[in-house]
């Protein structure tokens, strides 16, 4: 499903060159549960951006159901991300201006589609329904998390990037958001987890390890 | 979730950078309405005052003697009638009134009195103006105050010029000046009285100015002896003079005062819509992360622009509206407060103009939204 091929990204500094990845070859079949493991700077966020068509990477190339993504034209890259991927951050991005369906929906607007019954229906599922008029300055970090989390899942995404989703949040919570993403992976799906906690490792599939840019477990 | 509906949201959430924004839109719309109010009050005054002094301009035939028409104000030679509809269809010269007669002199019981054939006035195309003069029905007669004190003539009486008869349809009241001596009758009538059938003295006309910035007069003439190669122009400077001044005055404040506060309402308008985007970065990254296209952020915070322009240009009409009423007097000294009122037509311009306005102002700062790099922003905690 997702190939990456000697992924690199370098970055210019005043003082020369930094390499944010070096050297990356991944293949990540659908359904797998990934963990990238390492610590702060190990270049996980790097390659989870790459990954989703936002960070072009100096070389190497990736590749999504056999289709390079750095070979297609910005707008696509966009529909691309849109239909196939689903997002969670550590800070949540939760639009501050909406309310918690609102913040759903803004997924749907991406592919001009808002299905109300779909989000009503995943804020039902992820236990916020007494939540959903609620702004994100009202809700609880592990209330935020689950609104990024039904965002991420209102489009049907195959592939789901969640960049240290649990960072912000206590073990009850942490363990309640990476189930929810388990139970994605076993509807079919496919997440990558960046972390370094250890948490995550009980729900992956597979756990890789980066240290300085490149793959401490390279298989 | 559509756009306007998240426009609106955002709208509502960050209040202050909305109102200050439509503030300076405000600004700008009032400034223009209040301006253009007090303007086009003071043109219609300068234009009714002109009215009342008469015809600033005076075509005459190119042979005429110039310094008997000065003293008598009779013109010694015509010129064919047609010359009025060649005057009237070009386009080069502005008027708003054009009136032909046919002068001369002509003996009544014994009194020399002054013959004028007046036809009817003629105004641009497509404008209708109340008429300076009378319309006078052919075989009517209008008898000046002291040829009808000294003969007797009475309205509804027949008169014999030439042999022609006319029916006094109205006895003048008394002016100071030549027209106490004067009988005026149709354009036909005249010509059939002093034997000049198809021809006019003088075209006269008021308003006349030329597009032209300088030397009104000598471009006048020139475009005028163009047009009527058999006619000579006199301007009575003093009334053509006092509106060229005044549209001159208006023209010139309004040219530089207006790009100033536009400059000023504008970089405030941008400086806040820059302030507007700093504060959305991670929003804007998270939108292009979900798959929002530059299209769709562009028309989230030019979408917004467009709103506070729309809005500013109501409260700016309200607003200029009221200042011009108010202190449009003071500034262009309109004597007839009759003449000040709200020009509808200036709130539909700024409802288009204003919208425009704000959107070229907050046009940096949505191009400085959609080259935020996500992956950068959205790593800024």
């Amino acid at each position: 499903m997702l190939v990456l091929e000697n992924l690199a990204k370098t970055y210019r500094t005043g003082t020369g060159h930094v390499n944010a990845l070096d050297g990356v070859s991944l293949r990540i079949e659908r359904g797998e549960f990934v963990a990238v493991c390492g610590p702060s700077g190990s270049g996980k966020t790097t390659l989870l951006m790459m990954v989703a068509a936002m960070l072009r990477p100096s070389r190497g190339s990736v590749r999504f159901e056999n289709e390079d993504v750095y070979a297609m034209t910005a707008p696509a890259r966009a529909k691309f991300r849109a239909h196939n991927i689903g997002f969670v951050f550590q800070m949540f991005h939760l639009v501050p201006y909406l309310n918690v369906l609102e913040n759903v929906l803004v997924a749907g607007g991406a592919i001009g589609a808002a299905d109300k019954t779909s989000a009503n229906e995943l804020l039902q599922r992820l236990g916020l329904q007494h939540r959903i008029g609620h702004r994100p300055s009202e809700l609880s970090a592990g209330e935020k998390q689950r609104t990024a989390i039904a965002r991420a899942l209102l489009n049907r995404p195959k592939l789901i990037l969640a960049d240290e989703p649990t960072g912000n949040l206590d073990p009850e919570n942490a363990r309640s958001v990476l189930s929810h993403l388990h139970d994605f992976q076993q509807a079919g799906g496919t997440v990558i987890v960046a972390t370094h906690g250890a948490t995550a490792g009980e729900f992956a599939t597979r756990t890789i390890h980066l240290r300085d840019g490149a793959l401490a477990n390279p298989s | 979730m559509s756009v306007v509906r998240m426009i609106s949201k955002e709208i509502w959430h960050r209040k202050i950078n909305f109102l200050l924004a439509v503030l300076a839109v405000t600004t700008a719309v009032a400034f223009f309405v209040a301006f253009l109010t007090a303007a086009r009050a003071s043109e219609r005054e300068t234009a009714r005052l002109m009215l009342s002094m008469g015809y600033n301009l005076h075509v005459i035939a190119k042979e005429a003697n110039l310094g008997g028409f000065l003293m008598s104000g009779i013109p010694d030679k015509t010129m064919p009638q047609s010359c009025l509809d060649t005057l009237a269809k070009q386009q080069s010269i502005s008027y708003n009134h054009l009136l032909a007669t046919l002068d001369g002199k002509v003996s009544l019981q014994g009194i020399e009195v002054i013959l004028t054939g007046v036809a009817p006035e003629v105004c641009p195309p497509g404008q209708q103006k109340a008429p300076m003069s009378f319309r006078i029905e052919a075989g009517a007669a209008y008898v000046g105050h002291r040829v009808a004190q000294a003969l007797g003539i009475q309205k509804g009486q027949t008169i014999a010029l030439n042999g022609r008869e006319l029916r006094v349809e109205r006895c003048l009241g008394e002016s100071g000046g030549m027209d106490d001596m004067r009988i005026q009758c149709s354009l036909e009538d005249a010509q059939a009285i002093l034997g000049l059938p198809g021809q006019i003295s003088q075209i006269m006309a008021v308003d006349c100015l030329c597009f032209a910035k300088r030397d009104p007069v000598a471009i006048l003439r020139k475009e005028i002896g163009a047009i009527l190669p058999e006619a000579q122009v006199l301007q009575v400077k003093s009334l053509a003079g006092a509106r060229a001044k005044q549209r001159q005055m208006i023209r010139d404040l309004f040219a530089v005062m207006l790009p100033f506060v536009l400059a000023a309402c504008g970089v405030w308008i941008g400086v806040l819509a820059m302030t507007n985007v700093r504060d959305r970065q991670q929003e804007i990254g998270l939108l292009r992360a979900l798959g929002y296209d530059t299209g769709s952020i562009l028309r989230l915070f030019l979408g917004k622009a467009a709103l506070v322009g729309l809005f500013g240009a109501g409260a700016g009409f309200l607003l200029g509206t009221g200042l011009g009423l108010r202190f449009g007097p003071d500034v262009f000294e309109i004597t007839a407060q009759a003449m000040l009122r709200p020009e509808l037509s200036l709130f539909v311009f700024s409802c288009i103009l204003a919208p425009l306005f704000a959107v070229i102002a907050s046009f940096v700062a949505a191009m400085v939204a959609i080259t935020y790099d996500p992956a950068t922003t959205l790593r800024e905690e």
